[in-house]
C-alpha cells in the first residue's frame, strides 16, 4: 500500500536540549520515535544510537545479510521480528556504551517503531512513547506505556484521567540501554486504506489530548503540515518536554465527498 | 499505616506516620519533617503516597537524597529502604498488607514535570510481586468475544483475540457486515491489558451500549449489549 509520511522534532519551550529523535525511511516503510534520557548529552547519544541501530538492523535483515538478534517469535511475522531484533541489538549497544563511559552511565531511551509489511503494520515499543491509529475518524492507542501509572491503571488503582495528572507519570518501567537485555512488546495490525499512524514522544501526549491529535491529523492531507500543527499545539500548551511526532498516511480511496470537495475548491480558486 | 523512622547516626529521633498524600522534608520549619541541620536544604525532599505506593522525590537539594546508597531524583520506596538526607537517615517502614492505604481517597495535584526516569529493574520486580501478593494482578488478560443476537454478519460468534478488531464492511473487518448500506467501518475494538474498549467511527454516529448512546471510548463489560449499524450483539468474557 502506498503512503506519505513525515516527522518533526522540537525541543519544546522549557528544555535546553532535544533528547528525542526520529526516523522516517520510506524505502523500508520504517517509522521510529525515540525519547532519550540521561545526564549531560547522554540522552541524545542513547536516542541516536537507537535510531541508527534499529534502522540498520531492519535494512540488513530485510536484505538477508544479517541474522536475527535474540529469539525469533513465531507468533509474529518476519517483519515484526526484524524490528524486535533491531531493538534488542540497540539495547545491547547502548548498555555496553553506558558501561564503558562514566558520563554515559544510566543513559537510555524509549522506542516506538512501526514497519509496514504488505497488508500489515508491525508495531513495537518500550517505554512511554506511543503509537496511535486513526481509522474512520476514530483514534485508538495501540501501545500501552511501560510506566508506573500505566501499571496502576491495569491493576484498577487509577483511572486514565487520574493518571494523566499524576505526579509520577514520568517514571517508566522499561527502556533501551538500562539492562543487559530488554523485553520488546510486539503487535501487528491489519491495515486499511486511509489509515493514519501516529508515533510520538510523551512531550506530545502530555500536552495534547487524544481527541485533539485526532482532529488535527484529520484536518490535514499532508503529513508535514499536520506534524507542524501538532508541535505548535504542544508548545502553546506549555511545551514542557521535547516534542516528536511521525505521521504515516496510508493512501485512501477517493470518496465522492473528497472529489466533490476538490471540485469545489477548484471553482473557488477561479 | 506506613511510616518513616528518623535517625541521626544510630540514635532514633522519632517516628513519623505517613498519613498524607505528600510529606515534605527540609530545614525550613514549614516542612512536615523538619530537620535542623546545615547539610539539609530548606526544602529538601518529598515523600509521595500514590494509592498506597510510596515514592521519594528530591527537590533539587544541594547535597542530594540517597536511597540505599544511591543518589536519586525520584525513587519508589520499599519496606526498610534507607533514605539518607545530609547526616540524617529515614527508614521507610510499610506494613505487610496495604489494605488500609487503598481506601484513602487521593486528591491528585498538579503533575511535576520532571525528567523521564527509568525505575530500577529490581524495584520494579519487587513492586510487581507485591501487587500480585495483594491480589491486584492484571484484569485484562481474559479473552472476550461477541455473540450476534440480530443482524447480518458472516458469523454468529466472534472471539476478540487481536489487538484491534474492526466492525464494518471492509475486508479488514473481523466482524463483517453485509448489505449495501452497511458502513465500511462501524466501530473499532481495542484490546488492552486493562480490558476491551469500543469506539464508534464517524460513519456510524449511533453506537449504543445497553440502550445508551456512546460517544468516544467505552470499556466493555461482561454481558453488555451493543447496537451498531443494524446489528445487535452481546459482549462476553470467557472464564
Amino acid at each position: 500500500m502506498k503512503f506519505i509520511a513525515a516527522g518533526k522534532t522540537d525541543k519544546g519551550v522549557s528544555r535546553q536540549n532535544n533528547e528525542d529523535n526520529f526516523c522516517v525511511d520510506e524505502g523500508l516503510g520504517l517509522f521510529i520515535v525515540v525519547d532519550g534520557m540521561g545526564g549531560a548529552a547522554a540522552g541524545e547519544i542513547a536516542s541516536r544510537m537507537a535510531v541508527e541501530t534499529i534502522r540498520n538492523q531492519v535494512k540488513l535483515s530485510a536484505a538477508g545479510h544479517e541474522p536475527f538478534y535474540g529469539n525469533y517469535d513465531k507468533k509474529f511475522s518476519e517483519a515484526s521480528n526484524r524490528i524486535a531484533s533491531g531493538m534488542r541489538l540497540a539495547n545491547k549497544a547502548i548498555y555496553e556504551a553506558s558501561q564503558s563511559n562514566v558520563a554515559w552511565r544510566g543513559m537510555g531511551t524509549t522506542v516506538a517503531a512501526a514497519l509496514l509489511d504488505g497488508a500489515k503494520m508491525s508495531i513495537a515499543h518500550a517505554g512511554d512513547s506511543r503509537i496511535y491509529l486513526v481509522r474512520a475518524n476514530s483514534i485508538v492507542q495501540l501501545t500501552e506505556d511501560h510506566s508506573i501509572v500505566s501499571e496502576q491503571i491495569k491493576r484498577g488503582l487509577l483511572t486514565k484521567e487520574e493518571a494523566e495528572s499524576s505526579e509520577i507519570r514520568n517514571i517508566i518501567t522499561r527502556a533501551l540501554g538500562n539492562a543487559p537485555s530488554v523485553e520488546v512488546d510486539l503487535d501487528e495490525i491489519d491495515i486499511m486504506a486511509g489509515d493514519i499512524f501516529v508515533l510520538c514522544s510523551d512531550g506530545l501526549t502530555t500536552m495534547v489530548a487524544d481527541d485533539v491529535i485526532l482532529s488535527t491529523v484529520a484536518a490535514h492531507d499532508e503529513p508535514e503540515k499536520a506534524c507542524v500543527a501538532l508541535v505548535d499545539i504542544a508548545n502553546k500548551n506549555g511545551g514542557k518536554d521535547n516534542i516528536t511526532v511521525v505521521l504515516a498516511y496510508l493512501s485512501g480511496e477517493k470518496t465522492f465527498s473528497k472529489k466533490f470537495k476538490n471540485l469545489f475548491g477548484w471553482h473557488r480558486r477561479e | 499505616m506506613s511510616k518513616v523512622i528518623l535517625k541521626f547516626k544510630e540514635a532514633v529521633l522519632k517516628e513519623i506516620p505517613l498519613d498524607k498524600e505528600s510529606v515534605t522534608i527540609g530545614r525550613n520549619p514549614g516542612n512536615d519533617i523538619h530537620i535542623d541541620n546545615l547539610a539539609v536544604s530548606s526544602f529538601h525532599a518529598k515523600l509521595i503516597n500514590q494509592r498506597g505506593q510510596f515514592f521519594i522525590q528530591d527537590l533539587s537539594s544541594t547535597n542530594g537524597t540517597f536511597v540505599n546508597g544511591r543518589r536519586i531524583s525520584e525513587s519508589v520506596l520499599n519496606n526498610n529502604d534507607d533514605i539518607i538526607i545530609g547526616k540524617h537517615s529515614l527508614i521507610f517502614v510499610s506494613p505487610q498488607t496495604q489494605e488500609e492505604d487503598k481506601t484513602e481517597t487521593l486528591k491528585i495535584k498538579k503533575p511535576a514535570m520532571g525528567e523521564t526516569i527509568i525505575i530500577d529493574p529490581k524495584k520494579h520486580k519487587a513492586m510487581i510481586e507485591e501487587a500480585r501478593a495483594a491480589g491486584q494482578a492484571g484484569i485484562g488478560e481474559k479473552l472476550g468475544g461477541f455473540t450476534i443476537i440480530e443482524g447480518h454478519t458472516d458469523k454468529r460468534e466472534y472471539e476478540l483475540s487481536g489487538r484491534l478488531v474492526t466492525i464494518g464492511k471492509s475486508d479488514t473487518s473481523l466482524i463483517k457486515l453485509k448489505g449495501f448500506f452497511a458502513p465500511k467501518v462501524a466501530a473499532l475494538i481495542n484490546r488492552t491489558k486493562t480490558g476491551y474498549f469500543i469506539s464508534p467511527s464517524e460513519s456510524s454516529k449511533k453506537l449504543k451500549v445497553n440502550g445508551n448512546a456512546i460517544e468516544g471510548r467505552y470499556e466493555l463489560k461482561d454481558g453488555d449489549i451493543v447496537d451498531v449499524a443494524n446489528i445487535k450483539m452481546q459482549f462476553y468474557i470467557k472464564e
